[in-house]
This record gives structure tokens, C-alpha cells and sequence, in this order.
């Protein structure tokens, strides 16, 4: 349902949630982070096939962590994995995370998108722009764009950097009549172009080589795209709900979500994306969810996060966004 | 045979009589339009089965003394790929298999939460087995996983599997659908003959679509009740690339969701409302109105693709993990707790040609979601579930 304006439809709607970004200025990248002090169920699912990750093994649903305090996303490849570090930091400082052995330890599960070809490849976010981020996050709704993780991300590469276009960082929420709310963050970085589903047409993706209109990678595909698999990519997002959910049930949530991936983004799940979703659930509010519903509607929100990466962007030299007059 | 599907199907009956759900599947055959096959650039148009019967005598003496005729779209576009199925008379459920001449790679991806499968762990990259004879798709829920036994016993009989000591093990990887609350008794189930006959059926000839072998019982749009849900059924599609690179889909759709084309994001079979408009689910679940949530376990929806490329099994593996964003675009919802969505891989490795798995994927992805479509436009309506050709009248 259409969400009042006024209100928040980003991620932050879940309450106990709060995201902040912390952008690097000696390049496009920086570090999107999000934190749930009052810990929260999460799950994961990793379909992508070229990752970045940490701390994903604990959220199997056989390990024994059974709550998560923060998500640390990020540019800079397997480099920006180490902004997790900071927001360990920041967690730690403020007595956050589970007591174990008289020490509080935060888990903050992480993933990273590849953005080393957008400027100075030495430029990568460090322990201290996941900090700066955990520093910087409060309940407000999400700033969206070439901002924080997505300050480096693009889209529709299958025909190589010079015909791609800028993306970044998308949200969106759902808030039902009675009271579920399921909201999605995403960066979005991926090989493929972006698709709106309830029309099939294209919001971004790979351009014509004059650069005014798209190519339109799905007939590219079809007609026999010479070489697909080009690396730049990654698609990495997280889905929140409010509904109290086992662990098993958040990997699930996970899962479903991917199908959101998958509607909104052409192509997907590649060899050469690292795409994850990463789910939390606040528990807020009482009783079993309607599963089925819950997981439709989480795939549902996070296509129209996808699609807010794409419009919300801001280009760069040589790579141009949605609004950007072509 | 009067059968609309007899070219590459068995089906339990005497010429001179149809059990009545098979009647109204044969008085309303050629009723609805078909689907334009110029969409997206596939080139075959879909002859009617008439005009197919008597292309099919012309060209038989023609081709008679040559290897046996190729389909050139849907699974069996694949060389080396026979498909054949078998439909019960007593209740509208069946078994699809799908035959390799020789062997394939093999691999799966089972997403949906409640699933009915067989030899799917050893299709593990890490596992030993690296080779497939066949697969099995049926209705029957659980119980329809029989199946598979009486495939594995018409490729003993042809000394085709797994060669282990004296003997050779056929490996058939399966997986069943819930189809028991159609057609009001639960007890007829698909059981190894129909297997065996499914088996016996296969051809390399195009592919008979709709309310046939696994999709006989198969429904769609099931978040009204069964009511207000679809009649789908067994669906396929192809791609073949300039440079000969094939990528091919098979699939039975029996979703809690609806079917939409994901080219124009319309509705292609779902939830109707009383007027016989769709009610579009993924509205009902936004606003809350989806108030008979649908019986868990009752749904699923299964299928594989297939290429004529050299894969790996890890890149078989993957090429069905793709497949499975054709689901996601072409239903809606798709992989939910109360549907055991599972897709097999085939890669027969025919093709010499460079292979670049991100381009197999996108295809096979982009097969399943017309395999898909198909499935719903393709369907005949039995009694009191109306299919998609059947709203257009």
C-alpha cells in the first residue's frame, strides 16, 4: 500500500533500526551501515557467485549466534570488508552486542561491493569509515543515491564501463493495516540492467553506443552477447521486518527477498556478481506472520528499493544516471 | 489417437472412450488463441496439431532413411534431450520424464520450502556422481516420487546408466507436485508405471504443452482458495544463438502465486474475482486482502533447463541457481513456504562452442520465464478450473 507522504518509506520505518553512510572524498566510495542496538533474528542468503562477505557462517540457522547488532555494507571490494571492524568499534564503546565471558560482543555481519574501477582503486573504506558511519546513524529516513556503500556503484556493464550507468543506494517500506512492516535497503551494483516489473521496461542499464537510449541487455543476451561475464559488480542490501521470526525464518525471509533481486535486475545472480541479502527481524510485533505474505511482500519492497538505486543516483563524468538529461 | 498429445504421449484410454475430464480437455483443444510465438524473437510459430499431423506425414517419408525428426523449439531443441509423458485417465495428474541419449551433467536448485525430491544430494558439486540419465517430474505429491522407480527400470532394461561393477545404475533425479485436490480423488496417484511409460513415450519430436503428464493436475493463483485459482499446466521454450549455443525449459507450473509475462508485467493466470477478471495477488498482498491464506504444501512448482553446452558441474549447478530467477520474474510470488520450487540442469556438452556460464544462466533464466508463460496460456480448463484460453472466450 501507498505509504502517506510524509512519513518514512526507507528502512529506517522499522522501529529499533537506525543507518548512516560515511562517504569517502578521495574517491566515489564509503560504507552504508546499519545498526539494531537492541539486537534483532537475522538470516542471509548469498546467491550471487563472485562474494564478499563476513560473518555470514554464523547466521546459518544450525550455528549457535542467535541475534546480530549491526550490518556493515561497503565499496572497495574485499578491502572494505575491514569497515566492519569499526562499527565492532563503535558497538563495542556503547556496551553493545551479546555478554559472553563479561565482554560484549557485537556481531556485525558484513558484505562488500566491487567498485575499484570508479577512480583511485587505492582508495578503499577502511575500520574508520564504518565507524564514521555507526557514528552518523539515527532513525531518520534513509538517505538515498551515490551515497556511503553506493558512492561507487553502477549499473549495466555487460557492454563494458564506457556504456554503464551510475547507481547507488535505494530503500523502500511497506506498512500493512495491521501493523507488519517490511522494509529493504539495497546497493546496487550489479552486471545487469534495472527492470521495473510491473511493466518489464528498463529504469537503467547498459546504453546505446551514442549513449541517448538503452541496448536493453536481455536482447542483447538473446541475440549473442559476445562476452558477458565482466567483474565492477555486487548487489547488496538487507531486508527488515518487524515480525518476530526464528532464525530459520529470517533465512527464509533472506531467500524470498532474492526473488526481489531477480524481478527488478537483468541479469542477476551471475558469475561475476556477489549479490547477498542479509534479513533482521526486530520481533516488535506479537504474534506468528503469515509467512507466505511476509516473504512475497519482502521480494516486493526490495524490487522498488532496486528501482530507487537507479533513479535516486547522481552521475559522474562519462557515467551518467536515470536523471541525468540524456 | 484421439489425444491431443499423442505425438510424444501415452495416456491410459481406448480410442473409442474418454473419461470425462479428458473429454473436456479434447472438445475445447483448439479453443483458445494461441500465444504469439514472435514475442521476444522466437521464431517458431506453433502449429496446431492438425497442421502438425500432416507436416509430420509429409516429412516422414522424407526423413524416414535420416535420425529420428528434432524438435526445433522447447526441451527437445536440445540434442541428445528426449522428453515424454504419461497421463492417468482415472484423475488428472501424470509424469513427465525427460531422457539424455547418453549422459549429462547434472545439477539442481531447490528453493521453495516445501519440497518432494529424489537423488537430488548426490547432484552436489562436491559429490561423486557427475552424470544424469534422466529426470523425472510428476504429480501425486510425495507419493508421486514412484515414478522415478519405473524410469530407472526402462533404462535398466536399455543397459543405460551408471556404469558400477557388472551392472549399470540409471540416475534419475525427480521431483513431484502437489496436484491431490484436483479432480476429487486423492488416492490416484502417478505410480513406477507411470514412469515406465513416460519413458517408453519419449521422443526427440516437439514437446505436446498444457494439461498433459506432470501438468495434468497442475493449478495456479491459489491465494482465493482453490475456488478462485487457474488451471496451468506443463509449459516449454528455447533459445538458440547464432552461434549455436542452446538453452531449452521444461516446467510444470502448479504455484500458490499467479503466472505474469515479464515483458509487460500483466497477469497471465491467477486469482480471479467473481467477474472472471484477475484479482492480481501481488495487490491482494499489499493491501492486506489476501484473507485465505493459501494451505501450506499445496503448491510447487518444478521444471529444468537444459544446454547443448560443456559445463562443469559446479557451472550446471549454477545454471539452475539462475534458472530460478525465471520463477521469480514469472510468478508471483514464487519460492514461498507453502511451494517446494525446485529446477533440475542439464548440460549434454554437444556443442564445442565457448561457453560463458553468465550468458547460459541469463538464457536459461529468460527459457524458464517463457517455459512458464507457456504453462499457463497453453492449459485446458477441467471442471470448475478454468484455464487461461478459456477466460478469452
Amino acid at each position: 500500500m501507498a505509504i502517506a507522504a510524509g512519513t518514512n518509506a526507507t528502512l529506517t520505518a522499522v522501529p529499533g533500526i537506525k543507518v548512516g553512510h560515511h562517504t569517502l572524498s578521495g574517491r566515489p566510495t564509503g560504507c552504508t551501515v546499519v545498526l539494531i542496538e537492541g539486537g534483532a533474528t537475522a538470516g542471509v542468503d548469498v546467491r550471487g557467485a563472485a562474494p564478499a562477505t563476513r560473518d555470514t557462517d554464523l547466521l546459518n540457522p544450525t550455528k549457535m549466534v542467535e541475534q546480530i547488532f549491526g550490518i556493515a555494507l561497503s565499496g572497495g571490494s574485499l578491502f572494505g570488508l575491514s569497515s566492519g571492524d569499526g562499527v565492532l568499534r563503535y558497538l563495542e564503546e556503547k556496551n553493545v552486542g551479546i555478554l559472553y565471558g563479561g565482554r560484549h560482543i557485537p556481531i556485525v555481519p558484513g558484505a562488500s561491493i566491487f567498485d575499484l574501477g570508479v577512480g583511485d582503486a587505492t582508495v578503499r573504506p577502511a575500520a574508520d569509515c564504518g565507524y564514521r558511519a555507526a557514528q552518523a546513524a539515527t532513525t531518520a529516513p534513509v538517505v538515498e543515491g551515490s551515497v556511503g556503500a553506493g558512492a561507487g556503484a553502477t549499473l549495466g556493464k555487460l557492454a563494458g564501463m564506457e556504456r554503464a550507468m551510475k547507481s547507488g543506494v535505494g530503500s523502500a517500506a511497506i506498512v500493512m493495516p495491521d501493523g507488519l512492516i517490511v522494509a529493504a535497503l539495497v546497493v546496487v551494483n550489479p552486471l545487469g540492467d534495472v527492470i521495473d516489473p510491473a511493466t518489464g521496461k528498463i529504469v537503467a542499464g547498459v546504453r546505446t553506443p551514442d549513449g541517448r537510449g538503452f541496448a536493453d541487455a536481455r536482447l542483447m543476451m538473446r541475440s549473442g552477447a559476445p562476452r558477458a561475464s565482466r567483474g565492477d559488480n555486487s548487489t547488496i542490501g538487507v531486508i527488515a521486518t518487524n515480525a518476530r521470526l526464528t532464525k530459520a525464518q529470517a533465512s527464509y525471509l533472506a531467500q524470498l527477498t532474492d526473488d526481489g533481486y531477480a524481478r527488478a535486475i537483468w541479469p542477476i545472480h551471475t558469475i561475476v556478481d556477489g549479490d547477498a541479502v542479509f534479513a533482521i527481524a526486530t520481533g516488535t510485533r506479537p504474534g506468528n506472520p503469515d509467512l507466505v505474505a511476509l516473504g512475497a511482500l519482502a521480494a516486493d519492497v526490495m524490487a522498488t528499493a532496486v528501482i530507487r538505486g537507479a533513479t535516486q543516483a547522481t552521475g559522474l563524468p562519462n557515467l551518467p544516471a536515470v536523471r541525468d538529461p540524456r | 489417437m484421439r489425444y491431443r498429445n499423442g505425438m510424444n504421449a501415452s495416456v491410459e484410454q481406448t480410442p473409442e472412450r474418454l473419461s470425462p475430464w479428458q473429454e473436456r480437455v479434447c472438445s475445447t483443444r483448439w479453443a483458445g488463441p494461441e500465444r504469439p510465438a514472435a514475442r521476444r524473437g522466437c521464431a517458431i510459430h506453433w502449429l496446431r496439431r492438425g497442421r502438425a499431423v500432416a507436416c509430420a506425414a509429409l516429412l516422414s517419408a522424407a526423413v524416414a532413411a535420416q535420425a529420428p525428426a528434432r524438435a526445433s523449439f522447447g526441451l527437445t531443441a536440445v540434442e541428445g534431450i528426449k522428453v515424454g509423458h504419461h497421463t492417468l485417465s482415472e484423475r488428472p495428474t501424470g509424469c513427465t520424464a525427460i531422457l539424455v541419449d547418453g549422459d549429462a551433467v547434472g545439477g539442481v536448485s531447490q528453493r521453495g520450502g516445501a519440497p518432494g525430491t529424489r537423488e537430488t544430494d548426490l547432484l552436489n558439486p562436491m559429490n561423486m556422481v557427475d552424470k544424469v540419465n534422466a529426470v523425472v517430474l510428476a504429480g501425486g505429491s510425495a507419493f508421486g516420487l514412484d515414478a522415478a522407480t519405473g524410469t530407472v527400470r526402462w533404462l535398466e532394461e536399455h543397459n543405460i546408466g551408471w556404469p558400477a561393477g557388472p551392472s549399470r545404475v540409471p540416475i534419475v533425479p525427480a521431483a513431484i507436485l502437489f496436484d491431490l485436490g484436483v479432480g476429487g480423488q486423492p488416492k490416484i496417484r502417478p505410480t513406477a508405471d507411470c514412469g515406465y511409460k513416460a519413458a517408453g513415450a519419449a521422443t526427440t519430436g516437439p514437446i505436446a504443452e498444457g494439461t498433459v503428464g506432470a501438468g495434468a493436475g497442475a493449478t495456479v493463483g491459489k491465494f482465493g482458495g482453490a475456488g478462485r485459482s487457474m488451471k496451468s499446466g506443463l509449459g516449454t521454450a528455447s533459445i538458440t544463438l547464432p552461434n549455436g549455443l542452446v538453452v531449452a525449459a521444461i516446467v510444470a507450473v502448479n504455484a500458490v502465486g499467479d503466472i505474469i509475462d515479464p515483458a509487460t508485467g500483466k497477469i497471465v493466470a491467477g486469482v480471479r474475482n467473481p467477474d472472471g477478471t484477475f484479482a492480481d495477488a501481488r495487490r491482494m498482498l499489499r493491501t492486506g486482502a489476501n484473507s485465505q491464506p493459501p494451505r501450506a504444501g499445496e503448491n510447487t512448482t518444478i521444471g529444468l533447463v537444459a544446454t547443448n553446452a560443456k559445463l562443469s558441474k559446479s557451472q550446471v549447478t549454477r545454471m539452475a541457481l539462475m534458472a530460478d530467477d525465471g520463477y521469480a520474474r514469472a510468478i508471483s510470488p514464487s519460492h514461498t513456504n507453502g511451494d517446494g520450487d525446485t529446477i533440475f540442469s542439464l548440460a549434454t556438452g554437444r556443442w564445442n562452442g565457448a561457453a560463458d556460464i553468465t550468458v547460459v544462466g541469463a538464457l536459461a533464466a529468460e527459457a524458464m520465464a517463457d517455459a512458464v508463460v507457456r504453462a499457463g496460456t497453453q492449459a485446458t480448463g477441467i471442471a470448475g478450473i478454468p484455464a487461461a484460453r478459456d477466460l478469452k472466450k
